[in-house]
């Protein structure tokens, strides 16, 4: 049983882990809380969504264009939206991503409806199973696609050079802006990416629960936790924290009741602000020097 | 003391008294509703405005009053009024406990930090049936009377601890210990240097501001006579609280009210008919607020009104 319960969080995890690494690289490199980032994904929910009931595509085939579509949107709200506000205090972005959540999360219930949706191919509830460990397919395939994700993402930020220069950004503003980076470029390429990232993990969630527009909260503080165990702009540290807070969650749900699996989630989070705020792996990111 | 400024407010209260007996029971809900969020906004600038610590989840302590008044009222059969102080000490007292670990952290990590004290304390709300009545909600006794004088009543309550909110900013604001406040939002490490207590200062504020909004948290309560976590937990209240301050002006005294009350009756004014799209306007209106007026309408305004201002406020902050 108490296997079960591991393998149960260990790919929950993944998809946690998936949700927090576009969270944490934005926050690490921009210093960016982007609070939108749950209803983000649950536009990349709907549009695989809407691809499987209108277009009759498998849901793992939308990923490509769920990546794309908000990728192109992350970029232009950091670009025409965001960049004015960056050097502004730092609550001023807190209440503007959360304006842009509210608008987000209204225009869902308001043209997609507030009625819990699921995407349910075929093989939605063939399993397998060995040595008495149920493991559905579904959520294997989602594990091991969140799992490439976040390689090819810790890949992409070491070996390429936009990867090198978001790393710069990072690191050290005015010394990436002397060597020749844009920031404005790389501020506006990382929240693409963060965009980019959340909906993939929305389309995945799509595939292993039921969602409505009014989970976005749920799904923005979860990779809040990610990046806070884990640390700032850290992939392995995302992957981490994913997987711990999915077996906590389950663990926990299973041991002391599902209705306090929330109240547990946000007490880890505030004990891990407490006494160690750069995260597990965490590093000092020149956003946190900056204030 | 009696200079221009006062002289207005005195005659804005006094409209504000006299109001009730000229309009309608709908423009009585309408004001009460804004004078709630006047409370909120003027008792969470304390720590917000003034000290300099975006407590994003102080709404937290409005949930705790409300539930304070709810189950004293409904389980032990208090009056209203007697409860009220209840409410108030529980704010303070949960404010100051928390206060000591999370006020050391600073920006981003302090404002999450409150939001994660706001959730859990929601959950367990949440979760505390027997008391509480969970996600059921809690049926608080209703007030007896004519409905003219219930309307009544309650508008002078919360106009009274709006009143009361403003009184307690402004002694604040006026004493030392508010030149301290204001110290660490300037510059913390400064103002330790020159012998400011600040943990201290920073829990002291918190508490205060705890202890108002707890106070509106029970009144609310009491007025809808009916209360249930996720709508006294969170939902717009907290960016609505913020949007108000900016828009006011959160280092003065009378600003964070003032932007509740532009914030408030121009919702009601101009989308209460839309209700599907009430939501996406509330998000456009706060987006325009941070690009356009992230100093609030007076500040900005403050020699005539011109859009040259809104666009140069844009700039300010680009990257």
């Amino acid at each position: 049983m108490i296997l079960q319960i591991l393998i149960n969080g260990i790919l929950l995890g993944g998809f946690y882990a998936l949700i927090g690494v576009g969270f944490s690289l934005v926050w690490g490199v921009t210093n960016i809380i982007n609070l939108a980032h749950g209803a983000i994904a649950l536009l990349g929910s709907y549009i695989t969504y809407y691809m499987f009931q209108n277009l009759h595509l498998d849901p793992f085939l939308s990923l490509p264009f769920s990546f794309i579509l908000l990728f192109i949107f992350g970029y232009l709200i950091q670009r025409y939206i965001m960049n004015y506000v960056v050097k502004a205090q730092i609550f001023m972005l807190l209440i503007l991503t959360f304006g842009i959540e509210i608008f987000l999360v209204n225009f869902m219930t308001t043209f997609f409806s507030a009625d819990f949706r699921s995407v349910t191919p075929t093989y939605a509830g063939s399993s397998m199973e060995f040595a008495g460990v149920v493991v559905p397919y579904i959520r294997f395939v989602v594990f091991v696609i969140c799992l490439v994700v976040t390689i090819i993402m810790g890949l992409f930020l070491e070996k390429t050079w936009i990867g090198k220069a978001i790393r710069a950004t990072s690191l050290d503003l005015e010394a990436a802006m002397m060597t020749g980076i844009s920031p404005r470029k790389i501020y506006s390429l990382t929240f693409a990416l963060g965009s980019g990232l959340a909906g993939l993990a929305g389309s995945l969630l799509s595939l292993t629960q039921a969602f409505s527009p009014n989970i976005a909260g749920g799904l923005t503080l979860r990779a809040f936790i990610v990046a806070i165990l884990g640390g700032l702009g850290r992939v392995e540290g995302a992957f981490l924290g994913g997987v711990m807070l999915g077996i906590i969650e389950t663990l926990s749900s299973f041991y002391i009741g599902e209705g306090y699996k929330n109240a547990i989630a946000f007490g880890l989070m505030v004990f891990m602000l407490i006494v160690k705020p750069s995260g597990l792996l965490g590093r000092k990111y020149y956003a946190e020097v900056k204030h | 003391m009696i200079n221009k400024k006062f002289l207005f407010f005195l005659l804005f209260v006094i409209v504000l008294v006299l109001l009730p007996f000229f309009v309608s029971g709908y423009w009585l809900r309408v004001l009460t509703q804004t004078f709630l969020f006047g409370a909120i906004a003027t008792g969470s600038n304390i720590i917000i405005g003034f000290t300099g610590y975006p407590a994003f989840g102080n709404i937290a302590f409005f949930g705790i009053g409300a539930y304070v008044t709810g189950v004293l009222t409904t389980k032990y059969s208090m009056p209203f009024f007697a409860t009220l102080p209840f409410c108030a000490l529980t704010g303070i007292i949960i404010a100051s406990l928390l206060g000591i670990p999370i006020l050391r952290l600073k920006g981003h990590y302090f404002a999450i930090a409150t939001v994660g004290v706001m959730e859990a304390i929601k959950e367990l709300i949440d979760n505390m049936t027997e008391l509480t009545g969970g996600g059921l909600g809690l049926t608080l006794p209703i007030m007896q009377g004519e409905p003219e004088y219930i309307y009544k009543f309650f508008y002078f309550v919360m106009l009274g601890s709006m009143l009361f909110s403003l009184l307690i900013l402004f002694i604040i604001s006026k004493i030392k210990q508010g030149y301290a406040l204001r110290a660490i939002r300037v510059d913390e490490d400064a103002a330790s240097v020159i012998g400011i207590n600040t943990p201290v200062y920073k829990t002291f504020s918190w508490a205060i501001s705890a202890g108002l909004v707890a106070i509106t948290g029970g009144i609310y309560a009491y007025w809808l006579s009916y209360i249930d976590p996720n709508t006294v937990f969170g939902g717009t209240y907290p960016v609505k609280m913020f949007a108000m301050i900016l828009l006011g002006g959160g280092t003065t005294v009378i600003g964070p009210m003032l932007g509740a009350f532009i914030l408030e009756l121009i919702s009601e004014i101009v989308w209460s008919k839309f209700i599907a799209i009430h939501g996406m306007v509330l998000g456009l209106l706060i987006i325009f607020i941070i690009l356009f007026l992230p100093k609030g309408l007076f500040e900005t305004f403050k020699g005539g009104f011109s859009f040259k201002k809104l666009l140069s406020n844009l700039r300010e902050n680009r990257l």
